[in-house]
């Protein structure tokens, strides 16, 4: 019996691994802390497996829980990590402020995003990933007025630390 | 805002590269964790003993040996010292087939036993360390209770001690021999204790999961 659910478990995830390892890329900036990040969230899908139901898919459980789980760990450590992002990508704006490249801005817009807070983070990360309104309020438990305006205050934040 | 969107883009197309993770090694993530503090227990094991074997060689010089020598403990230190190593690298060997033991592992059950046996080990090996120092704190004072009474000279006729005092002393000694093992006690269950309880835990939700 537990094997039988232990296979299930580990062939839906191999299936969806992405969804986790994009969310280490939002919220680590490492390869070592993004596999730490990787399998905290496989052990917390496992520890919360038994009461997955089936009754939503397989890949929007896995969101809640591997989001939850991220934002639970980053808070732990945000002091440290704070410091250290906000440091570096100031520095990188001041000297890279006139290198005006696509993939120069793509790089400035993926570092600003390392310094949003956690949950601003998670929003990102759920609009990135095409997930509209009512898919991002059930995914993070928050009504979808709530989501709108909180993401459009994300915006502006991205915004002001682009441009300050 | 365009300039999510713009991210959007390239966000979608970094799809391709994300790194996969084939089913066994997903499958091995789900233990990772208790093996990772059954291998804390087999360092930490490995570095108290490093500690206790620096240690004796800084106490342990020429003259720490010529006061023992005075007091006939010579002997019983050495044989203690090969006794207490022996026993301690079989508890490190322990330590180590468990480690080994429970990275093997690939399937609930197998893995509660051997995190109960680990448990296991862990108190022995604590139990270990509190008989062995009391061992050896009451026959260091055997030894050198032995030593003053055949050395001492008798200056006056009142050294002998009557009931009252030799229950004194008895008492003193057991009181001091528990400060000093409860202390013990206290770092052992402070530094191994943190880890078991993690083990423990970890064991209570393989354990759900086995119902």
């Amino acid at each position: 019996m537990n094997k039988e659910l232990e296979h299930q478990f580990v062939t839906n995830l191999e299936k969806n691994q992405n969804i986790a390892h994009k969310i280490c890329r939002i919220y680590t900036n490492d390869q070592e802390s993004h596999n730490d990040l990787f399998q905290e969230i496989t052990i917390q899908l496992w520890k919360a497996y038994p009461k997955f139901r089936g009754d939503s898919k397989f890949s929007t459980w896995m969101y809640r829980v591997a989001l939850n789980t991220a934002i639970t760990l980053y808070r732990k450590k945000k002091k440290s990590i704070r410091t250290q992002d906000y440091d570096s990508v100031h520095f990188k704006i001041k000297s890279e402020a006139y290198d005006d490249t696509a993939e120069q801005h793509l790089k400035l817009m993926y570092d600003a995003i390392k310094q949003l807070n956690d949950i601003d983070k998670a929003l990102v990360f759920l609009y990135l990933e095409d997930k509209n309104y009512a898919e991002i309020s059930e995914t993070l438990g928050i009504t979808e007025v709530n989501a709108r305006v909180k993401m459009n205050r994300v915006k502006t934040k991205l915004q002001n630390i682009i441009n300050p | 805002m365009d300039n999510l969107d713009l991210l959007k883009k390239d966000w979608k197309k970094q799809e391709k590269s994300i790194p996969q993770l084939s089913y066994d090694e997903i499958y091995k993530l789900i233990w990772k964790r208790s093996s990772s503090i059954v291998k804390w227990i087999f360092f930490i094991s490995i570095i108290e003993f490093a500690l206790g074997a620096v240690l004796n060689i800084f106490i342990a010089d020429d003259e720490y040996w010529a006061k023992m020598e005075e007091y006939n403990l010579t002997i019983f230190l050495i044989c203690t010292y090969v006794v207490s190593y022996i026993i301690t690298f079989y508890f490190i060997y322990k330590f180590y087939t468990n480690y080994k033991a429970i990275n093997a592992t690939d399937s609930a059950s197998v893995l509660m036993k051997t995190i109960l046996k680990v448990r296991k080990t862990v108190k022995y090996y604590i139990g270990f360390i509190l008989i062995s120092s009391a061992f050896v704190f009451v026959f260091s004072m055997i030894f050198i209770l032995r030593n003053h009474v055949l050395t001492a000279e008798p200056v006056a006729s009142n050294m002998s001690f009557d009931w009252k005092q030799w229950l004194l002393f008895i008492g003193g000694t057991l009181l001091a021999l528990a400060v000093i093992l409860g202390v013990i006690w206290l770092i052992y269950t402070l530094v191994y204790g943190i880890l078991l309880r993690r083990l423990h835990r970890n064991y209570k939700e393989l354990k759900k999961l086995e119902m």
